[in-house]
C-alpha cells in the first residue's frame, strides 16, 4: 500500500496539468457539497429554533375541532380552558376583518397572555400601552395591510352569538420574526382583550406547552408534540436538500468523469509503463490497484486543495453568513434574513467519503483492464 | 553429474491469431540453457526471437511444448506466480529501455526492490551497487529525460541486476545506441554475467553483440537453424 501510494503520488505529480485541472475540478466538487449542505443545516437549526421560540414551545394542545391549516375550524374549535393543567399558555383564535386605508383584509385574531414567557411574542408591549385595542403584529403583516407602529385600523368582527361589532386597533409595535406562521394575517393582543371582544372568557382554541407540561388524557383536546409540528419543516427542509443534492450530485458526476476520463487515458497511453511493471515483477492485480490509488489520490489531494481555500472561505461565511434575497423569505417558510451555515463533523466526514469512495470506484472501473493486459503486447505498446 | 539447465525448451511450438488465422512464430524449439551462460538468440526479424523470449520471461506461454525455468513450468504458473519468478529471478532490459519517466534513475533501479522484502539501507545499499557497476552514481537524481540512450540503458541494466536475478533477458539491448555505447554496454554485461555468474541470453541481430556471446542460438522463421557454443557448432 504504502509503495502504491509513493509511486501514485509520483505518476500525479508527473502529470502535471492533468493532475491539477482534475483535482481543481474535485476539490470544487467538495467545497460546493460542503457549502450546500452546511447552508441546509444552518437552515435547518434556525429555522427549527425560531419555530420553537416563536411559535411551537414545546408543543401545542390543540382543541379537537382546531385544525390550524382549515380556517374552517376556527368557529367552532375553541373550547373551556382545563383546571389545574400546569405548564400550558393559551391561545384564542378568532377570525375578524380589518380595514387599513380603507380596504378590506381577512386576518386572524390570536390572543394570548401578556405575561406569558413561552413565546418570544412581545406581547408585554401591549399592557403599557394607552390604546383600548393595543395589539401587535408583525412585520410581514404590516407590509402587506400598510401599516406601521402606532397606526389605527378599524378591525370588524363577530361576537359568539353572531352579532357583528367594530372598533378600532391601536399597532402598538411591529415585531420582526423569521416564522411566518405567526405573523402572516395575524393581530396578536391581549387574550383577555379577546375574551371581551368575543365573549369566549376563559376559553381558548389551542395552548403553547412549556417545560412543565405533562401530558394528560383530556377529553377535549390532543396534544401535538414538538417533533411533531417541526415534522412539516424538517420535511420542507429535506426536500430541499433532496433538490440541491442533484446540483451537487451533478457537479461531482463532472469532476469524476474527469477522473474516469483521465484513468482511460492513462492506461491507454501507459501500456509500455503498464508492461513494464508487470515485467519487474509487479503482479497485475498490484497494477490494477496502484492506478485505481492513483485515480483516488485525485480525491485526496483535492481534499487537501479544497481545505487550503475552503476553510478560509467556510470561517468567513460562518463570520458573515449567507444572506437570504428578500424574495425568499416569503415563502412562507421560517428562514432568516443571514443563515449561518452550520459545519458539522458528521457533514464533513460524509463528504469526505462521498468523494473518495466515488473516486476511487471511477478510478477501478477502467483500471480492471489491466488485469485482461496481454504484457507482451504491453511492452510494445500495442493498444488492446 | 552434468548441472541441471537453468532454463529448458521442449518441443516448443507458439502460434499467434494474425487476421483471423493462426501464425506459427515458434516451431517445435528445443534447447536448453546452463547457469552462467552468455548467450544470444539470433536471427532476422521475425524469426521468433522475441517470442521465445517473452516465453522464458514467463511473459507469454508456450502454445505447445513445454518450457522449464528454474524448475517451473511457465505454463503451470499463474499470474501471480509468474510475477514473483520475474520479480526475484528475472531481469529484463528491453531495446527502448522501457525507464519509467516520472521517477528519478535511483528510484528507476530501486523499483524492483521495492516489490520485494527489503529494509530501505538494504535496498539503497544494493541501487548504488547496481550504480557503481554500470558506472552511474554521479546520475542518481537524474531523471531519464535527462539521459543519454547509452546512459539509459546502463540504467536499464543497473535496474535488472540490483535484484541479483539468476537470468537476465535483454531483447535487441543495442538497437537504439551507437557502436561507442552498445560496447561499452556490452562489457559492463560481461563483467556482470563473470562476476555475479549470472547467465544473460540475448535476442539479437547486432554483429556487435554476437561478438561478445560465448553461445549463439540461430533462429529462422520460428525454428532453430544453429546452435553455436564457442568453437562448437550444433546444427538442427
Amino acid at each position: 500500500m504504502k509503495l502504491a501510494l509513493k509511486l501514485a503520488f509520483k505518476n500525479l505529480w508527473g502529470a502535471g496539468t492533468r493532475t491539477v485541472l482534475n483535482v481543481l475540478v474535485l476539490s470544487f466538487s467538495f467545497v460546493i457539497i460542503i457549502l450546500l449542505n452546511s447552508i441546509m443545516d444552518g437552515w435547518d437549526q434556525q429555522a427549527q429554533k425560531d419555530s420553537i421560540v416563536w411559535e411551537f414551545g414545546e408543543g401545542h394542545l390543540l382543541h379537537k375541532q382546531y385544525d390550524p391549516l382549515d380556517s374552517f375550524t376556527i368557529l367552532d374549535g375553541h373550547g373551556p380552558i382545563p383546571k389545574n393543567q400546569l405548564g400550558i399558555t393559551p391561545i384564542l383564535v378568532y377570525q375578524a376583518t380589518i380595514y387599513p386605508q380603507g380596504r378590506m383584509k381577512g386576518i386572524v385574531l390570536k390572543g394570548i397572555d401578556s405575561n406569558q414567557t413561552i413565546l418570544e411574542l412581545p406581547i408585554e408591549k401591549v399592557k403599557t400601552s394607552e390604546a383600548k385595542f393595543p395589539v401587535i403584529i408583525g412585520k410581514r403583516l404590516a407590509e402587506s395591510a400598510k401599516l406601521n407602529k402606532g397606526d389605527e385600523v378599524q378591525i370588524r368582527w363577530r361576537d359568539k352569538n353572531g352579532t357583528y361589532d367594530a372598533n378600532t386597533l391601536t399597532i402598538v409595535d411591529v415585531f420582526d420574526s423569521n416564522v411566518p406562521n405567526i405573523d402572516n394575517g395575524q393581530i396578536w393582543m391581549d387574550i383577555k382583550t379577546l375574551w371581551k371582544m368575543t365573549d369566549l372568557n376563559q376559553e381558548a382554541s389551542f395552548f403553547v406547552a412549556d417545560k412543565n407540561y405533562k401530558a394528560e388524557a383530556l377529553p377535549l383536546w390532543r396534544f401535538k408534540s414538538q417533533e411533531a409540528l417541526l415534522k412539516q419543516l424538517k420535511d420542507l427542509i429535506n426536500q430541499k436538500k433532496t433538490g440541491q443534492a442533484i446540483i451537487y450530485l451533478l457537479l461531482m458526476a463532472i469532476a469524476l468523469l474527469a477522473v474516469f476520463d483521465t484513468q482511460i487515458l492513462s492506461i491507454f497511453r501507459r501500456q509500455k509503463e503498464i508492461g513494464t511493471y508487470i515485467a519487474l515483477g509487479m503482479t497485475r492485480s498490484r497494477v490494477v490497484r496502484l492506478f485505481t490509488i492513483e485515480g483516488s489520490m485525485y480525491s485526496i489531494l483535492a481534499l487537501i486543495v479544497g481545505s487550503i481555500y475552503g476553510i478560509p472561505f467556510f470561517m468567513y461565511l460562518a463570520q458573515v453568513g449567507f444572506a437570504v434575497p428578500p424574495a425568499d423569505q416569503k415563502m412562507g417558510i421560517a428562514i432568516a434574513e443571514v443563515i449561518f451555515p452550520i459545519y458539522g463533523i458528521k457533514l464533513v466526514l460524509s463528504t469526505i467519503l462521498l468523494v473518495v469512495i466515488s473516486a476511487t470506484i471511477v478510478s477501478y472501473l477502467p483500471a480492471r483492464k489491466i488485469a485482461k493486459l496481454n504484457p507482451v503486447l504491453a511492452l510494445k505498446g500495442k493498444q488492446q | 553429474m552434468a548441472e541441471k539447465p537453468i532454463i529448458s525448451i521442449e518441443k516448443v511450438i507458439k502460434n499467434y491469431p494474425v487476421g483471423g488465422k493462426e501464425f506459427r512464430a515458434l516451431k517445435d524449439i528445443t534447447l536448453s540453457i546452463n547457469k552462467g551462460e552468455f548467450a544470444g538468440i539470433v536471427g532476422p526479424s521475425g524469426s521468433g526471437k522475441t517470442t521465445l523470449l517473452n516465453i522464458i520471461g514467463s511473459l507469454d506461454v508456450p502454445t505447445q511444448g513445454e518450457a522449464h525455468v528454474l524448475d517451473k513450468n511457465i505454463a503451470e504458473l499463474s499470474h501471480n506466480e509468474a510475477a514473483k519468478l520475474r520479480n526475484y529471478n528475472i531481469g529484463f532490459i528491453f531495446q527502448v529501455f522501457n525507464l519509467l519517466p516520472v521517477y528519478t534513475v535511483f528510484e528507476n533501479v530501486e523499483f524492483a526492490l521495492l516489490l520485494q522484502k527489503n529494509t530501505v539501507e538494504q535496498r539503497r545499499k544494493a541501487v548504488y551497487d547496481a550504480l557503481e557497476w554500470v558506472g552511474l552514481q554521479d546520475h542518481a537524481n537524474k531523471r531519464p529525460d535527462k539521459l543519454s540512450g547509452g546512459e539509459s540503458q546502463r540504467v536499464a541494466i543497473a535496474r535488472a541486476m540490483v535484484k541479483r536475478p539468476k537470468i537476465l533477458l535483454a531483447d535487441e539491448p543495442t538497437a537504439n545506441l551507437d557502436s561507442e555505447n552498445a560496447h561499452g554496454i556490452l562489457k559492463t554485461m560481461k563483467m556482470l554475467n563473470k562476476e555475479l555468474q549470472t547467465t544473460f541470453l540475448f535476442s539479437t541481430h547486432d554483429e556487435k553483440v554476437m561478438g561478445y556471446l560465448d553461445r549463439t542460438i540461430h533462429l529462422r522463421d520460428g525454428a532453430l537453424e544453429k546452435d553455436i557454443i564457442e568453437n562448437k557448432t550444433t546444427s538442427v
